[in-house]
């Protein structure tokens, strides 16, 4: 393997669209859990996104139609999620875990259907610039939208969290919902809202997996990787610029391993596919070692059931 | 500005309990009410129902003769009534400031503007721009009434404000207490202690289970007047008979204990010599945090010291931990009634089991034996006259007194030598106060002996028989305790000395 820019820049273009579902999924995850909620049900919502999504797709024979009911369907499936716990006060770990169970198990009845029939192609932006330039080209330029509002959502839920009263609302609910309530904060409505964006967003994820990463239906198809933005989101200690650090980490070494694997080398298959995770895990940890700022960003109020003094 | 509070005919009734009964009460600006009465006299109640977080079954509140609704926090805030809860309602992973701009509609600069002119005009200093779990109780409180004063309010409400803070604090808070009520706001103010109602207040209105009993003027009255309302019936004042020890052994030494910590927020404890008679009651007080939580951990043996530092009947016993310090018969009653001594969750009969882990029979092969459990929590209950007979009911339904007795009951059912404790009586009313009391005596009259470390000097000149005071993690010399006044204290405590 001789030393190519261009090829380097290629591969980093691939790191970063595959970690665009991570962080799609991870930012959504993280307003939720800022809020207090603590919603297991990443991986279901994903699914759930990336089949509705694609069979919209073929159905409407609308890219348009096809992102943005993905995010419908991942919103609907989370107001299941928050009705249970904010209405009728379940507990959200078990609830969250059976939301990624009805999930799986929904998307390949639906999905029955749509296997083996081929994906539409997806608009890519700026595709002659990244011909053009060298290296910096396929880096910046050739992908899809998606990727770009990805990218730019952990800084724009940052501005929102430190910024906004919006954010500062959602920080003290998830803080102390009962000191909340006691301020005339709406914490059923916040925590609501918070659960239903988080949908949108794994909705958005598993649609980016169905219509443009791998743009086919296959069951099971997230792979497990709600599971990995779920786990980004508490290594990153609820810090979004963290998170898109902790992903573009976890793609990248996903994307290397591969390579590895496929050069030849002496390490077991396992291990390499191991890799991601350990790394991740590690880096994040290293990067979030601070114990204050942990106890600064943790939302102290994670996964308790509140209601209201009548 | 004159305002006028007015609550009529208030009844709020829960599930087996009726927290307010037909409670109807008069307030007017210039004056600090207090609303006094035991825990579960409904003081509390009341005044969720006035800052709208309860709503209450009947009856009506009248600001400046017009019935107001309060259904929510907001509606309390709209009608300028300001409340600061017992238990904080903080956020506290977030600044300062910004607990301050959540539910205010003000543009941050201006709101700036106001928060550091309320700072400047009563003497507070607070740094608006760190995280609000870094400040200390007191400031913690402050804020809260600053939340309250920015939004100009006609009436403020205290509820038990001065439970968390030291004596310094307290006697600042009453300053700033009086000159709100200069500046025409109305207080009133909730507690179950009643040096402050007559230090701070011109009124004073006492409940008892859910009712108004007495309604009258400060100076009309006396500690003894107002705790025979509170109380409903005449205590008797108890009084330590002054014991002969000199002739009895040495049940416990303790001799250069040292303690260095990491941890900056833990006192460093610096050569502590004492020794301790059977039968004795040796009393430490002091203002908290000068290493009172790390002597009471070194006692218990949640930390370990040296092994000869701490001679019990003659063993070395600085290296054992809490369990194995049990089977030599010592107790402990920790500050902490619901984070260290008991586990809230459980039911009163495992809280019972915990901290009897080796006793004979309650656990069988690994199996809990409930029954065995079950009797002896009984027994606790009725010898302790906690006020339930059922043991599978949670603790955390316990009222702090039934609690603290209950943990005293599950300490001295196993006849100990030596009970140290502290702060039993933090934060309970008047007649579980009278039970502890009561209780902590009997154990010296029977020859067994006990620390107590507390920051109530009454308590300490009540029970102990030597007293010594704490200061900066040392000890002053010990004295003997009909010498010592609470002036004498008070100046030990505040780190001078006295020949």
């Amino acid at each position: 393997m001789s030393f190519d820019l261009n090829f380097i820049g290629i591969l980093i273009g691939a790191i970063m669209a595959s970690s665009v579902p991570l962080i799609l999924a991870a930012s959504g995850e993280l307003i939720t859990e800022r809020s207090g909620v603590l919603n297991l049900g990443v991986e279901g919502m994903m699914i759930i996104g990336a089949i509705s999504g694609f069979a919209l797709m073929v159905v409407t024979d609308n890219l348009f139609f096809a992102v943005i009911g993905s995010m419908f369907s991942g919103l609907i499936i989370s107001l299941i999620f928050g009705f249970l716990t904010q209405t009728l006060l379940t507990n959200h770990v078990a609830t969250g875990l059976a939301l990624t169970i009805f999930g799986i198990g929904m998307s390949a009845m639906i999905g029955k259907n749509f296997v083996g029939i081929p994906g539409k192609e997806f608009p890519l932006l700026f595709v002659n610039l990244k011909e053009s330039i060298p290296f910096l080209g396929p880096i910046f330029f050739g992908h899809s939208i998606i990727l770009y509002f990805a990218f730019g959502l952990p800084f724009l839920t940052n501005y929102f969290l430190k910024k906004t009263k919006t954010g500062l609302v959602v920080r003290a609910v998830g803080d102390s919902p009962t000191s909340a309530s006691n301020q005339g904060i709406n914490v059923t409505l916040v925590r609501y809202s918070c659960i239903l964006y988080g949908g949108a967003m794994c909705g958005l994820a598993g649609a980016y997996l169905s219509l443009i990463y791998t743009p086919q239906w296959i069951e099971n198809m997230t792979g497990g990787r709600g599971w990995i933005a779920l786990a980004l989101v508490v290594f990153a200690t609820w810090s979004p610029i963290k998170v898109l650090i902790g992903a573009l980490i976890f793609g990248g070494i996903t994307i290397l391993q591969l390579h590895m694997q496929a050069v030849g080398l002496r390490i077991p298959v396992q291990l390499l596919s191991a890799l991601p995770y350990i790394m991740t895990i590690i880096v994040l940890v290293v990067i979030s070692r601070d114990s204050r700022k942990i106890k600064l960003n943790t939302p102290t109020s994670l996964g308790q059931i509140f209601y209201k003094e009548k | 500005m004159n305002t006028k509070l007015k609550v009529s005919e208030i009844s709020k009734i829960y599930p087996g309990c009726i927290a307010n009964d037909k409670v109807s009460l008069e307030f007017g600006s210039g004056k600090i009410y207090a609303l006094l009465g035991e825990n579960g006299a409904g003081k509390s109640t009341l005044v969720k129902i006035l800052s709208g977080v309860v709503k209450p079954d009947e009856g009506e509140v009248f600001l400046n003769d017009e019935s107001i609704k309060l259904n929510s926090p907001l509606d309390a805030k709209k009608n300028n009534i300001g409340m600061v809860f017992q238990h904080f309602n903080l956020f506290e992973t977030l600044s300062v400031f910004e607990n301050l701009s959540i539910d205010s509609d003000k543009k941050d600069e201006d709101l700036r503007v106001l928060v550091n002119d309320i700072l400047k005009k009563y003497n507070f200093k607070i740094d608006l721009d760190i995280p609000v779990l870094n400040l200390s109780a007191g400031q913690k409180q402050k804020v809260e009434i600053i939340r309250c004063l920015i939004r100009n309010p006609k009436v403020l409400i205290m509820d038990e404000p001065t439970s968390v803070l030291t004596e310094q604090e307290t006697d600042d808070l009453f300053i700033s207490l009086k000159q709100f009520s200069k500046d025409g706001i109305l207080i009133i103010y909730i507690t179950h202690k009643l040096k402050e109602v007559l230090s701070l207040c011109d009124e004073v209105a006492v409940m008892r289970k859910g009712k108004v009993v007495s309604v009258s003027s400060t100076i009309d009255e006396k500690i003894e007047s107002l705790a025979n309302k509170m109380v409903g019936e005449n205590l008797n004042t108890i009084k330590k008979k002054i014991n002969n020890l000199k002739n009895n052994e040495e049940i416990l030494k303790i001799s250069n204990l040292n303690f260095k910590s990491d941890d900056p927020y833990e006192t460093n404890l610096n050569n502590l010599n004492f020794s301790l008679k059977k039968g004795e009651c040796l009393g430490i007080a002091g203002i908290s945090g000068n290493g009172q939580n790390e002597l009471f951990q070194i006692l218990s043996g949640e930390i370990i010291t040296e092994g000869t530092s701490i001679m019990f009947r003659n063993k070395e016993i600085g290296k054992l931990n809490p369990r194995e310090r049990r089977e030599y018969l010592m107790a402990f009653s920790p500050e902490d009634r619901i984070s260290q001594a008991a586990v809230p969750e459980l039911k009163i009969y495992e809280n019972v089991a915990l901290n009897n882990f080796k006793s004979s029979n309650f656990f069988e092969k690994g199996l809990i034996n409930e029954n065995k459990i079950k009797e002896h929590s009984k027994k606790i209950l009725s010898n302790f006259s906690v006020n339930t007979d059922n043991v599978e009911l949670k603790s955390q339904f316990l009222s702090g007194g039934n609690l603290q007795k209950l943990i005293i009951g599950r300490e001295l059912i196993t006849s100990p030598e030596l009970l140290v404790c502290f702060n039993p009586t933090w934060g309970l009313d008047v007649g579980a106060i009278n039970y502890i009391h009561e209780t902590l005596i009997q154990i010296n009259e029977q020859g067994k002996s006990s620390i107590l470390i507390s920051t109530d000097n009454d308590e300490l000149l009540k029970l102990s028989d030597r007293i010594c005071v704490i200061y900066k993690g040392k000890l002053s010399k010990i004295m003997n305790a009909n010498t010592v006044t609470a002036e004498k204290l008070g100046i030990l405590m505040g780190g001078g000395s006295i020949d």
